[in-house]
């Protein structure tokens, strides 16, 4: 089984940015690219982002629902290329008639699709989500909200551990998921969710209690152990997101 | 410092009070033992010493809890925190952050410590833990032991007065419940908190012989210093296999990989009706990796597994269930029916046998268990101990050739799990096959025909009973046997 789109720990240089940093890049690349409408800046964004990911030493065949992404912005493209007709001809295939334009248009909005795509991966492939939560808190986000954040993270994989527990206790006894109808199956899946809300009322209650006794909400306000101290590298690369900005709006302009 | 006068408490729209009547008292400094069957009101009062009945629930409480002369309900529930601290049984329901550091420290950020401050209590929690190697790990790297220390670090960390350990052990192996135990008596021997220990596995702290409260039913019956009781249960083994009883299950050289880790290495084995077969293991030696592989619910990288002589790769899943029974390890992942009836009746509806066929067999079961007068109730109305008898009627009752069981004893008093040994024996006498994971060295021997022992993936031990017993000690696992442990 493929591991899901979750925290890769490792020590390269995207790994020890500043976690704010990242989300400031991943936000203004995916603002640049719908800025600027060009597909040669688009293409060039795509592939050079495509090519972090051999550098953090991770495959793409590794990643959960990649080939699902890749396969999206490839028939974007193509709907693209099909469906244009504005444009010098290139080709005729039939009814089809392929122009420069479309394909222009089609190398556009898929580079776009997956510039947006490698980015969301690769902060989330270098970003310890417990880091951001504690970043995203020192730097004004109320600590309840943060929490709300960070509980979730560390309850979603046991929820998903459990949903997979009790499929297979229904499979054990008899629920045959493996050739069902659509209405059997929906008959199933009642079987399945009601297991799995007793099983999250119980975990809140625990929870609950467990922050409680820690004294959680005691004060309008924390403490934190963590530092996240800022690096030259992280200015560096604040002063680069906004060398970029600044680039793409001339360029627009 | 703790004096329980008359307390009585009523969870909202319960029909019974949960606590009836209790008194206890407990001095500063003193080790006290809460035991009692499941259901008995045991973690209510330990909600209710910790302040948390009163700030989570709705109910009717009455009578006095006085900690330290002040009344606990009129005490705010932070400022208690303070002065008690609660482990509760699964620790993996007890975290609040992703990274051990962040979890020790989380109370103390909460109370405004300065950083400096925070540190040196870090790291004198930790050594109080002995897990000073833990300091920068994931949580969930740990293994439950390592969770459960973690945990108790976390509470340390504010010094409280008064330690409640609400059953700390319930879903450790015997070396973590090992370990767990030792450190509890050590921080008492060294330390001077006072402790409050919910458990069912007595004869961890026979050594230290502390004053017992026990329980019943919402009541105290006796909180005196006396000796923990060695009762041996009456259950006696199945006779075992014919020698020419042909195998059941068989599996040639499985192994099997979860993600890129190996979890069972070359396993082959066969089993024949008429076997009681203990697996023992620490956790994560994949037991329960073996267990869903003789179900088909996971496939082999490599090896064989067949069922009455067929490959279990060609058949499905929901073919296999109707020979063979899964039970899991929590009651409540595997109740999916609205009453209690159609619980028990479910697979053997499923399976589209005849009414006739098993009714009288269901209600027969049903009525041992006590739960005939419970048939249309909600499976979630049950007991903890009523839901486990209830699950594994759910699976005899449509007869399976073998059962295969994860860890239901689990959270078991004494009298539940003897009640479903004793079904266990009988369905083998009556020509099935078990396997099941168990690790209650009170349990197993009495029952059990055959040891299997796993470890890292692989099969260290699989002998019949005393021989089995006696290959566990010689690699050095006491633990795992009855009068092994501390």
């Amino acid at each position: 089984m493929k591991p899901g789109l979750t925290y890769q720990p490792g020590k390269s240089f995207l790994h020890r940015l500043h976690p704010l940093v990242k989300f400031a890049w991943l936000v203004g690349l995916t603002g640049l690219v719908f800025l600027v409408k060009d597909p040669a800046v688009n293409l060039t964004a795509a592939v050079l982002l495509a090519a972090v990911f051999p550098l953090l030493g991770i495959s793409f065949s590794s990643l959960r629902g990649f080939r699902l992404l890749v396969s999206t912005a490839v028939l974007i493209g193509l709907l693209q290329v099909l469906f244009t007709g504005e444009g010098a001809e290139l080709l005729t295939v039939g009814p089809v008639r392929v122009t420069d334009q479309g394909v222009l248009r089609g190398v556009y909005l898929a580079s776009r699709f997956l510039t947006v795509v490698f980015a969301s991966y690769t902060f989330v492939l270098t970003t310890d989500p417990g880091e951001l939560a504690y970043a995203l808190m020192q730097t004004g986000l109320p600590y309840r909200w943060g929490f709300t954040l960070v509980t979730a993270l560390r309850l979603v994989p046991i929820f998903e551990g459990e949903m997979l527990t009790v499929y297979r206790a229904q499979l054990a006894r008899g629920a045959a998921y493996d050739r069902s109808s659509v209405k059997e199956l929906f008959g199933s899946l009642r079987g399945l969710l009601l297991p799995m809300l007793v099983s999250a009322v119980g975990r809140v209650d625990a929870l609950a209690v467990s922050m409680e006794g820690r004294c959680f909400g005691r004060y309008p306000d924390r403490t934190y152990f963590r530092v996240h101290r800022t690096g030259q590298a992280d200015w560096l690369a604040l002063i680069g997101l906004v060398g970029l900005i600044l680039a793409g709006v001339y360029w627009t302009l | 410092m703790i004096r329980v006068r008359d307390f009585t408490y009523r969870y909202r729209g319960a029909g019974q009070a949960a606590l009836r009547g209790v008194d206890l008292e407990i001095a500063r400094g003193e080790f006290v033992l809460l035991t009692g069957p499941s259901g008995c009101g045991k973690s209510t009062l330990a909600l209710a010493l910790a302040g948390f009945l009163f700030s989570q629930y709705d109910g009717e409480p009455s009578g006095v809890i006085q900690f330290d002369g002040q009344d606990v309900q009129d005490i705010p529930i932070y400022e208690h925190a303070d002065r008690v601290g609660l482990i509760q049984q699964n620790p993996e329901n007890q975290f609040v952050t992703l990274a051990v550091e962040d979890e020790i420290v989380f109370g103390l950020e909460n109370r405004r410590w300065p950083r400096e401050k925070m540190e040196a209590r870090l790291a004198w929690s930790l050594q109080a833990v002995g897990c000073e190697h833990l300091r920068h790990r994931k949580i969930n790297t740990l293994s439950g032991g390592e969770k459960q220390k973690i945990a108790l670090a976390a509470v340390l960390a504010f010094e409280p007065e008064l330690i409640i350990f609400d059953e700390p052990t319930s879903s450790l192996d015997p070396t973590a419940t090992r370990e767990i135990f030792e450190l509890i008596l050590e921080l008492q021997q060294t330390s001077g908190l006072t402790l409050l220990v919910i458990e069912h596995k007595l004869d961890f702290l026979r050594r230290v012989n502390p004053r017992q409260a026990v329980m019943k039913a919402g009541e105290i019956l006796t909180q005196d210093r006396q000796a923990i009781p060695d009762e041996s249960l009456d259950l006696h083994p199945p006779e075992g296999p014919g020698d020419r009883s042909p195998a059941l299950i068989s599996l040639e050289e499985v192994s099997v990989e979860l993600g890129k880790e190996q979890v069972l290495r070359g396993i082959s084995l066969e089993i024949r009706p008429g076997e009681l077969i203990s697996l023992l293991g620490p956790n994560g030696s994949g037991k329960t990796t073996l267990l869903l592989t003789v179900m088909g619910l996971l496939e082999p990288v490599s090896g064989k597994v067949s069922f009455s002589g067929l490959e279990a790769g060609s058949s499905r899943t929901s073919d296999l269930a109707r020979q063979i029974g899964l039970v899991f390890q929590s009651p409540d992942h595997q109740l999916f029916a609205s009453s209690v009836w159609e619980e028990a009746v479910f697979a053997p509806r499923r399976f589209g046998m005849s009414e006739t066929e098993f009714t009288d067999r269901t209600l027969k079961l049903l009525e041992k268990a006590g739960l005939e007068g419970r048939l249309e109730d909600h499976p979630y109305r049950l007991s903890y101990g009523q839901k486990r008898r209830l699950n594994l009627i759910s699976v005899l009752s449509y007869q399976p050739a073998v059962l295969l069981l994860d860890e239901i004893f689990i959270g078991q008093d004494r009298d539940n799990a003897s009640f479903l040994l004793q079904l266990l024996v009988d369905f083998v006498n009556r020509g099935g096959s078990v396997i099941m994971v168990n690790h209650n060295p009170d349990y197993y021997p009495l029952v059990s025909t055959r040891l299997l022992y796993l470890d890292g993936g692989a099969l260290l031990v699989d002998a019949l009973l005393e021989k089995g017993m006696d290959e566990i000690s010689r690699l050095g696992r006491s633990e795992y046997l009855p009068g092994g442990r501390l």
